[in-house]
């Protein structure tokens, strides 16, 4: 006998309720939640590290990613616009880059830049300067690509009326084109910049001064400072996602009511005629 | 409506243009002559070469050969200052191609201001005047994407005519349009002849092509099968292709 699509559908709701309940039972019965509680959640261990862990780590997580990320989009959109050139000595410089930082581990750059900029250069960064070039370096590998195709995704049309009105190629790339691509590339580099935000702990790598110690660098030391537990990790992790999360949701919003979404369809609703609209005909 | 062009009409002259992409020969030695104020309708199947045909007019699309004059421009002269070309010859696209990001004013003053060097206000001045012309003044603040297709090509026309251009190419300009609204696009589009300008239209609307231009031409497999005045081409055409072409536009469920 058959069973119709309701009852098929309420069986499977069923049947997920139960296998969650029976593994949650598991874990309760098999776990040892004191052990647990002490080594990830201890209380002391949280309260010692405020308001450190907010005014040092955060503070400093968010400046190094906030200069890495806006270095990194100068630099990407240099790259983006090298990537489309007509000269090709461009294109391939860009193409080689891109390919290269996006194909290493970024903890590479950081290490190279943290103890090879001194020797190469003779260049004694600080912790801020090291961390945010490194950042840029990656993170403008990665943007580039992600301009490029914004750029590309723009109607051929806008570039065609613009030049059409008589406008030169830079000026109708910077006010036509540009600010197009910048909207639709928004959602993008916003998780481009959660991407950078959990790269900063790379810096860890290469050692800093208390003051200049990020939210990693914080949990690290907390660990040490306290003993075995894992606490500091955990209230690190959640400074991360103080971060990260508001940053995701702005750019799921972003991409519901991204323009291309709704613009290439034709308006629903007839904007109202004007009364001169009348005289026209 | 009476619509000023302040700029005065330019003849254009198309000699003997050729343009291929790759080995498919698009344009096989076009010669087409329009005086100064005509307006000539491109008519002709898909694929033969009209859109080409505009675009090589300012440039869009470089020709392999041949030559074409715009008032006092020499178009196809590789010292020719294209951008200054440009700005006296107005294109209106099948898509319209408005800047969404900018409201309908500044699609009209973007290019005065930043390529004329007008200052807002006189820009202001001129694309209101414009839009009211095409009976949008009072929408000059939305969106592109909140206007109808009929609205948004007449604000496209508008964009055009702020540039005070000598020549107005249209390539399908309601082809892409409701039926409804293709009437008030086509009426601008007849008062802008009117009142003077030179005009080349690539159209499929014959009653348009009959009451306003002066000649029609129609192309077909890259070449100029047959040209002439509207009423002889559309009316009583001789040539086999260009009755075959109208018997289908005419009738296309061959009854
Ligand atoms: N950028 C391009 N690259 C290659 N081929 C092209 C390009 N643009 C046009 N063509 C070809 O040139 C020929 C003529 O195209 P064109 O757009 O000028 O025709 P049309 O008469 O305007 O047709 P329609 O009525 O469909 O707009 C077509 O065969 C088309 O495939
Ligand atoms: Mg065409």
């Amino acid at each position: 006998m058959a069973l119709s699509n309701r009852d098929r559908a309420r069986l499977s709701l069923g049947l997920q309720a139960g296998i969650f309940i029976a593994v949650v039972a598991v874990l309760i019965a098999i776990i040892d939640w004191g052990a647990v509680q002490s080594s990830f959640f201890d209380l002391e261990n949280i309260s010692g590290m405020f308001p450190e862990v907010i005014t040092v780590g955060l503070w400093n997580t968010i400046r190094y990613t906030f200069f890495g990320f806006l270095f990194g989009l100068i630099g990407g959109t240099l790259l983006a616009l090298m990537r489309i050139a007509s000269f090709p000595v461009y294109r391939w410089v860009a193409a080689v880059y891109i390919e290269f930082f996006r194909g290493i581990p970024a903890i590479l750059v950081f290490i190279a830049l943290g103890f090879g900029a001194s020797l190469a250069f003779n260049l004694n960064l600080s912790t801020l300067q090291t961390a945010s070039t490194a950042l840029a370096i990656v993170g403008s590998a990665y943007i580039a690509e992600t301009i490029r195709a914004g750029l590309q995704a723009v109607p051929k049309g806008q570039m065609e009326a613009a030049r059409a009105l008589g406008m030169p190629a830079w000026r109708a790339m910077v006010t036509i084109q540009i600010p197009q691509a910048f909207r639709i590339v928004l959602p993008p580099l916003t998780n481009e910049a959660i991407l950078l935000t959990k790269d900063s702990s790379l810096i860890f790598v290469v050692g800093m001064a208390g003051s200049a110690a990020e939210l990693t660098k914080i949990g690290r030391d907390g660990i040490l400072q306290y003993g075995a537990g894992m606490t500091p990790l955990v209230v690190a992790g959640v400074c991360y996602l103080l971060i990260t999360v508001p940053l995701s949701m702005l750019a799921r919003r972003m991409e519901e009511r991204s323009p291309g979404k709704s613009s290439r369809r034709r308006p629903k609703k007839k904007a109202t005629e004007s009364p001169v609209t009348a005289g026209v005909k | 409506m009476s619509a000023d062009t302040a700029a005065i009409p330019a003849g254009v002259v198309i000699e003997n243009l050729r343009k291929s992409y790759g080995d498919n020969e698009v344009l096989k030695g076009i010669s087409v002559t329009v005086d100064p104020g005509e307006v000539v309708c491109l008519i002709g199947a898909s694929g033969s070469g009209k859109s080409t045909l505009l675009r090589c007019v300012n440039r869009l699309e470089d020709p392999n050969s041949g030559r074409i004059r715009v008032g006092e421009f020499e178009v196809t002269h590789p010292d020719v200052n294209l951008d200054a070309m440009r700005r006296k010859i107005g294109m209106v696209f099948q898509q319209f191609n408005l800047f969404p990001h900018l409201s309908v004013l500044e699609n009209c003053t973007i290019t005065p201001r930043r390529v004329l060097n007008q200052d807002r206000a006189e820009a202001e001045t001129e694309a209101l005047h414009q839009l009211q012309l095409v009976g949008l003044e009072d929408l000059a603040d939305r969106r592109p994407a909140q206007l109808s297709g009929g609205q948004q090509q007449r604000v496209a026309i508008a964009r055009a005519l702020t540039m005070k251009p000598s020549l107005m190419l249209f390539d399908e300009p309601t082809s892409a349009l409701d039926p409804e609204t293709v009437g008030d696009v086509l009426a601008i589009m007849r008062d802008l002849a009117q009142a003077g300008m030179t005009m080349i239209v690539v159209t499929h609307e014959m009653g348009f092509a009959r009451e306003v231009a002066d000649r029609v031409v129609f192309m077909d497999q890259g070449k100029v099968v047959e040209e002439g005045a509207a009423e002889q081409v559309i009316g009583a055409p001789t040539a086999p292709r260009t009755q075959d072409f109208l018997r289908r536009v005419l009738n296309p469920l061959g009854e």
